[in-house]
């Protein structure tokens, strides 16, 4: 363990140092990428005002305010750039370079990015919980902010963490088969999008198609950890979505290390 | 004129290079196109799943709606069409030194800047976006005139420079800066507003995207027009106006960045 920890950290420093490089560039991708957020709140701000209910699907106001801004969180958390990073190396041969040194392939990968991590993240999730629970405290007018729901929230997003590079990582391996992974990458994103409830809660789906969602690796990513959070899953559902999360995380490993031997037999790397 | 005509014989020419490459790679092209129709395909799913919760939006039906956010997509993707060259000058033309290449051509750097690519993903908004002005438009009680149709067109150019005139503005920081493509991507980030009714806006919000970057100005207010046939002196005027102010300013900070320009060593 601590050998396995001794050769990954220049990897941790070096994802850190990549970040604080190009911090300002970094806020302003983040200021960009919140606007969303604003866009969702005012529609569906003028679709409560527009329903007849205090509710819609579970979910009042307030809590749609921290669903939308708590979804755009967790994918900055959780997002990953691994399938662009192994699709770009197979494709201009730098991945020899990877292959030549005694580490894991997948492992370099995973501290780099942890270390890039780091840092943003304290960045972004202190702020915008802080300014959330205030906000939602104004409007609902009491205190429903509770540390245990944060705690388990942050384990949960390292499992989704997980799940999702894994899954990268996966995906990356098409650039194998597959050359344009720009436009294919584009269509994972969508999809996984539509699937995780990036884009809309999953309750607001019909029954059985929500149902059925609930259980696909994607939920786990987006999802559970903003359920959890908002304290809607407790006691024995709360453990069960959280073994799912496991499970998710366990199978896009496994399949990634499979992957991992078929293709790298089919790896020609051009010149030197 | 001779001048004019000149552009356009480059125009040509570098389109007909473009396509050339895209031939290499058609795969590459179809599944961009895909990429781009299924991202507006799953916002459209939203609206319709919203819709299905309530019977109009502020007093919108979900008719009216989607036509807004279909005009929307014309001028945006025209411009991601032709002019998407300049995120590249934003993440990295400048920050590697390239840009010097343009500096020794004979023709303006930003006209060639805005000729050489041709985007083809951008179709996938652009198709989306005839196509739900289509869908919606039978529905609608619109009433036509041929002044009315001459309108709505010249607000889709226009309303396309709008688009083009921000990117040129924001392009422009990376002569100074190095690099600029975020403040590029957070600016044009406010056109995802623009999209809807800009009723739903609190006044913030509503001032912002129609003054200070106003992307307002593509879709919601020319929409808004051909909807109902009012003001189209403010609706199609402002539009006409916006674009030509952003252009001109765009022209003015582009040609001040380059002076301000400084190679990469290298």
């Amino acid at each position: 363990m601590k050998r396995i920890f001794k050769i990954y950290t220049p990897f941790i420093n070096a994802g850190m140092q990549e970040t604080a490089t190009y911090r300002v560039n970094w806020v302003f991708y983040i200021l960009g990428s919140v606007l969303g957020c604003f866009v969702s709140y005012f529609i569906w701000h003028a679709v409560f005002l527009s329903g007849s209910g205090e509710t819609m699907n579970g979910f009042s106001l307030p809590q749609m305010i921290v669903y939308i801004f708590l979804i755009f969180l967790t994918s900055t958390m959780i997002g990953s750039d691994a399938a662009w990073a192994v699709g770009e190396e197979v494709r201009d041969g730098s991945i020899a370079m990877r292959l030549i040194k005694p580490v894991s392939y997948n492992a370099t990968f995973l501290f780099q990015e942890l270390g890039n991590k780091l840092l943003t993240e304290m960045f972004l999730v202190v702020p915008l919980i802080a300014g959330l629970e205030i906000v939602r405290t104004v409007i609902v007018g009491r205190v429903e902010f509770s540390v245990v729901n944060l705690l388990i929230y942050l384990c949960s997003c390292v499992l989704a963490y997980l799940i999702n590079f894994f899954f990268n990582i996966c995906f990356g391996f098409l650039a194998f088969v597959i050359k344009y992974l720009w436009g294919a990458n584009m269509m994972k994103n969508c999809i996984v999008g539509f699937l995780s409830g990036a884009i809309i809660p999953l309750s607001f789906l019909p029954e059985t198609l929500g149902r059925i969602f609930m259980l696909l690796p994607f939920a786990s990513l987006n999802y559970t950890p903003v359920m959890i959070y908002m304290g809607v899953y407790q006691g024995t559902e709360l453990l069960y979505y959280i073994g799912l999360q496991v499970f998710w995380a366990l199978f896009f490993f496994g399949l990634s290390k499979l992957l991992w031997v078929v293709s790298v037999r089919r790896l020609s790397v051009q010149g030197g | 004129m001779k001048h004019i005509r000149r552009l356009f014989r480059i125009h040509r020419i570098f389109v007909v290079q473009e396509l050339k490459r895209m031939m290499e790679y058609k795969g590459d092209f179809i599944v961009g196109v895909i990429g781009f129709l299924m991202v507006q395909c799953s916002n459209l799913l939203f609206l319709w799943i919203i819709f299905n919760n309530i019977p109009n939006l502020l007093g919108w039906s979900l008719n009216e709606v989607v036509f807004i956010y279909g005009f929307s997509l014309i001028p945006k993707g025209i411009d991601h069409l032709f002019f998407d060259n300049l995120w590249a000058i934003g993440h990295f033309t400048v920050r590697k030194g390239d840009f010097d290449k343009y500096l020794t051509r004979p023709v303006n750097t930003l006209v060639h800047v805005l000729f050489e690519k041709l985007q083809i993903d951008a179709l996938g908004e652009l198709i989306m976006g005839i196509a739900l002005v289509c869908v919606s438009l039978p529905q609608l009680q619109i009433e036509w005139s041929v002044f009315k149709v001459l309108l709505g067109i010249a607000a889709v150019f226009f309303a396309t420079f709008i688009f083009t005139g921000i990117k040129i503005i924001t392009a422009s920081v990376a002569f100074w800066k190095k690099r600029s493509g975020n403040i590029i991507y957070m600016v044009y980030m406010f056109n995802d507003f623009a999209k809807y009714p800009v009723t739903i806006y609190n006044e913030v919000i509503k001032n912002l995207i129609t003054y200070i970057i106003p992307f307002a100005f593509t879709a919601y207010f020319p929409a808004l027009y051909l909807l109902t046939g009012e003001n189209p002196l403010y609706n199609v005027g402002m539009t006409v106006l916006m674009s030509l102010a952003l252009m001109s300013l765009g022209v003015f900070v582009w040609h001040r960045g380059i002076r301000a320009y400084e190679s990469a060593g290298s």
